[in-house]
Formats: structure tokens, C-alpha cells, sequence
């Protein structure tokens, strides 16, 4: 497996410990860390380093203490495990798609996109060469997986967020460098940038706000791709 | 030590450090403070409470963590009666799911602050709605998950930590080297290597399950 060149941040990684980060930025960074052994060493450092602290924090700062009396017979009044439950720790009731089909050959994906792919994923074109496939994830984020096929470019663009992207096969570039797989990309406000790819690419891409493009025709898709931001994160009842 | 008489972990006192590595000063002390006055250790209660139900055991974890994760509810949270029922809701899982504790699965206060992790992620995804195609058990896998796919690959560094495992083995008492040996370097099944070494196939789990923990709290304290 080619090891990643591009990695998030020790304080993403330490956000992502603490369970600080919404659900779609925590799958993307549980996709890279299976994925990039060095993420995983340096992450279970970062909570090892949160454990730590946290075992310190009601030293220093002793809380009101809410009265927790009463919790303790119920608790334990509760039927615990057993050990057959741990012989089967999950059902395996829904098989997992786990492998996606490119042209030639097909990847297999980090064992939470596969789940979050479970439901099947429907896949749209957008402009120039771009097919997007929507996943339902969290209604913060917005979700999705990317394919860029060979010789393709998208627009300029520039995000009112950030954007986070996993590239899980193939490869692209912009200004700023070229990325291959594994690699885990974050991009906000300040950057504007145009991603082509020769080969093709596949990513998961999480967007915490909506893109605008910045370039001619481009920018008809503007109040289009609001919508979508609106429709992907607008609550489910 | 008796090396034989390895079946009550409770009684063999297992040195597991606060976390892997990295230890401060502050949590050894507090540790070794533990062992001289005698108090069980977070391990033995968990365990404890995992293979008999022990309830004062639990009281006594109750009062160690119950205003850790109020505290750690309160900073994913900000809501009072969040934090509150996270403290329910985390130490009811405790509970609930001591059996499924055993050393393999490293320092107790590692094995708590996780699932109360996981378990305020999924309250608050659940609090906002939110689809519940993945949840905290998805993104936080658990360690000895069997189809962890990352889990073979990577052989370089096993090298190096092979090493470094060499050194420690010869540390452990002679018959857990004999049950690692059989399983990590023989890579025979349990049954086969209970056979092989003449013992009861619970025997060997129990001095495997011992002799790894013992490896990691070696090696950890090496680091």
C-alpha cells in the first residue's frame, strides 16, 4: 500500500480522540487512519495524551458534584453480558459493499466508508467530468463520494468552510501539489484552487459548508449547489 | 510468585499502567500510592465486576469516574442534564459490559474513557437527529475486531517491534513464554497448543491472556 504524503493536523487528530469533530469529519479521519499507519500510531499517542488529562481534570478543577445517588442500584440491578454475546460481538446481518468498481479493476474501501456506502450509492454527473454519489451521514457535514474521471477538472472553486478530502484511488493535482491515495487533504476559506486529474480519481470529500465557484459558467452552479448543501443537511423526521 | 497459580488475575496484582505510553510522573505515582496502601486497582475491579457481579467493586469504580464523566460530558456537551445522563449512561455500559473486559484490551481507564467517548457521540447523534447509518463503534474500532483489515499488513515496523518484543518475552514467567511461543511464534491454534503443552485448553487462555498484558505493560513501561 503506498503510504500517504498528506496528513491531518495533530489537533484534528486530538479533536478526533476527544470525539470533539462532527460525525462526517470523524468518518473521513477514521477512513485515513486505517489506512495510514503513521496517523494511527500518532492518533492512539494524542489519546493516550487525552486519557491522561482527563484523569487529572477533576483535580484541578473540582465541579459541583450533582448528586448521582440513586443511579448505582439501578445500574446494577441491570443484566450484564455474557459471554456468548461477546462470541458474537456484531450480527452480520447486512453484508458490507466493501469493494467499489472503477473501469479496470476495483478498491476496497476503509471498513467505515463501506458502511456508510451499505445503502447503495447513486452517483450524478456534474460539470466537467466530475460524478458525484451523495451519503447520508450527519445533517452538519455534507457527504460524498467523488469520481474524477481521467482528464478531468473542476471549476475553480472556493470554500465558505472547509473541505476535507480522502483520495482512495487514483490520484489528482492543483496549484499546491499532487495527491495520491491515502492521502487526506483539508482545504478552507482561504483557498482557492482547481483540482484536474490525467489518471482519474476517487474520493470521499466532506464539506462542512457549501463550495462557490469562482469562474465563468461555473458560477451557474452556485445557487444549484446551495440547494443541494441545504437539502443534504436539512433534518430527516 | 507461584507461576502456576496464574487463574486469579485479582490476585496476581497485574502492573497495568495508566495508559500505554507516555505515562507522567503524576499517574505513576498515583499507581504505585495505589499499591502501597493496598487499594485494588481499576483493573482488578473491572475485572471483578466483569466475573462476579461484584457490586462493591463497581461502587468503588462508581466514585473513582462518576465526576470524570460528568466533567467530560460537560466539555462535549455544555448541558448539565447531558452530562448527567452520560454518567448514567457510561457507567451503566461499564456495567453491562465488564464481562467483555479482559487485560488484552489495556488499562481500564483507557477502556472507560472510550466507551464514554463513544458513548456521548452517539447520544448527541441521536439528540440531533442524525441518520443512523454510522455509529461511534464504526468510526473507533475496537482493538481484536478479528476482520480489521490493517491488522496484517505493515511488516517493517513489526520488525523492529518483534525486537523489542524479544527482549521482554524473556522477562515472563517460564510457562507463559511456553504458551506465547506455541501461539505468536509456532502460530498453532489454542486447542493445538494445549495439546501440545499438556494442559487444560482454559489454563492456556488464561496464561496467554496474562502473558500479553504483561508484554504490554513491560514494554510500555520501557517506553
Amino acid at each position: 500500500m503506498t503510504s500517504a504524503k498528506y496528513h491531518p493536523s495533530d489537533e484534528v487528530l486530538s479533536d478526533f480522540a476527544q470525539g470533539k469533530l462532527s460525525t462526517g469529519m470523524s468518518v473521513a479521519l477514521s477512513a485515513h487512519i486505517e489506512l495510514c499507519q503513521s496517523c494511527r500510531q500518532r492518533s492512539s499517542e494524542l489519546e493516550s495524551r487525552e486519557i491522561v488529562s482527563w484523569l487529572q481534570a477533576d483535580r484541578a478543577q473540582p465541579l459541583a458534584s450533582p448528586d448521582f445517588s440513586g443511579m448505582l442500584d439501578l445500574i446494577t440491578s441491570q443484566p450484564q453480558l455474557t459471554i456468548e454475546t461477546k462470541k458474537t460481538p456484531h450480527s452480520e446481518e447486512e453484508p458490507l459493499v466493501s469493494e467499489l468498481h472503477m473501469l479496470d479493476h476495483s478498491i476496497t474501501l476503509p471498513r467505515v466508508l463501506a458502511k456508510a456506502a451499505s445503502r447503495g450509492l447513486v452517483w450524478h454527473k456534474l460539470a466537467g467530468g466530475i460524478n458525484q454519489a451523495q451519503v447520508q451521514i450527519d445533517n452538519e457535514t455534507q457527504c460524498e463520494f467523488l469520481y474524477m474521471t481521467p482528464g478531468s477538472q473542476v471549476p475553480v472553486h472556493r470554500h465558505q468552510g472547509s473541505e476535507v478530502t480522502l483520495v482512495l484511488d487514483g490520484g489528482f493535482e492543483d496549484e499546491f501539489g499532487h495527491y495520491g491515495p491515502s492521502d487526506f487533504l483539508v482545504r478552507d476559506k482561504r483557498d482557492q484552487h482547481q483540482p484536474s486529474t490525467e489518471e482519474g480519481c476517487l474520493c470521499f470529500a466532506v464539506l462542512d459548508s457549501p463550495l462557490t465557484f469562482t469562474s465563468g459558467l461555473a458560477r451557474l452552479f452556485n445557487p444549484i449547489n446551495n440547494y443541494r448543501f441545504r437539502r443534504a443537511t436539512s433534518q430527516r423526521f | 510468585m507461584d507461576p502456576f497459580n496464574i487463574l486469579s488475575p485479582q490476585r496476581e496484582r497485574p502492573r497495568v499502567v495508566a495508559v500505554a505510553e507516555k505515562t507522567p510522573l503524576e499517574t505513576e505515582l498515583e499507581t504505585a500510592e495505589r499499591k502501597l496502601s493496598e487499594e485494588p486497582t481499576d483493573e482488578e475491579l473491572l475485572l471483578a465486576v466483569g466475573e462476579s457481579q461484584d457490586r462493591q467493586a463497581f461502587n468503588t469504580l462508581f466514585q473513582r469516574f462518576s465526576k470524570k464523566i460528568f466533567a467530560m460530558g460537560m466539555k462535549l456537551t455544555r448541558n448539565e442534564q447531558l452530562a448527567h445522563d452520560l454518567v448514567q449512561e457510561a457507567l451503566m455500559t461499564v456495567w453491562t459490559k465488564a464481562p467483555l473486559y479482559d487485560l488484552d484490551r489495556g488499562a481500564a481507564q483507557s477502556w472507560i474513557f472510550t466507551l464514554t467517548r463513544n458513548r456521548c457521540f452517539d447520544m448527541l447523534r441521536k439528540k440531533k437527529r442524525q441518520p443512523q447509518t454510522i455509529s461511534s463503534d464504526d468510526i473507533w474500532p475496537q482493538e481484536g475486531d478479528a476482520d480489521m483489515s490493517f491488522v496484517h499488513e505493515e511488516q517493517g515496523s513489526q520488525a523492529v517491534e518483534i525486537a523489542q518484543i524479544e527482549r521482554f518475552y524473556t522477562e515472563l514467567p517460564v510457562a507463559q513464554q511456553a504458551v506465547i511461543e506455541q501461539i505468536y511464534i509456532y502460530d498453532r491454534t489454542h486447542e493445538e497448543a494445549a495439546a501440545e503443552l499438556e494442559i487444560p485448553l482454559g489454563t492456556l487462555k488464561s496464561r496467554l491472556r496474562l502473558g500479553v498484558a504483561k508484554l504490554r505493560v513491560l514494554i510500555g513501561v520501557e517506553q
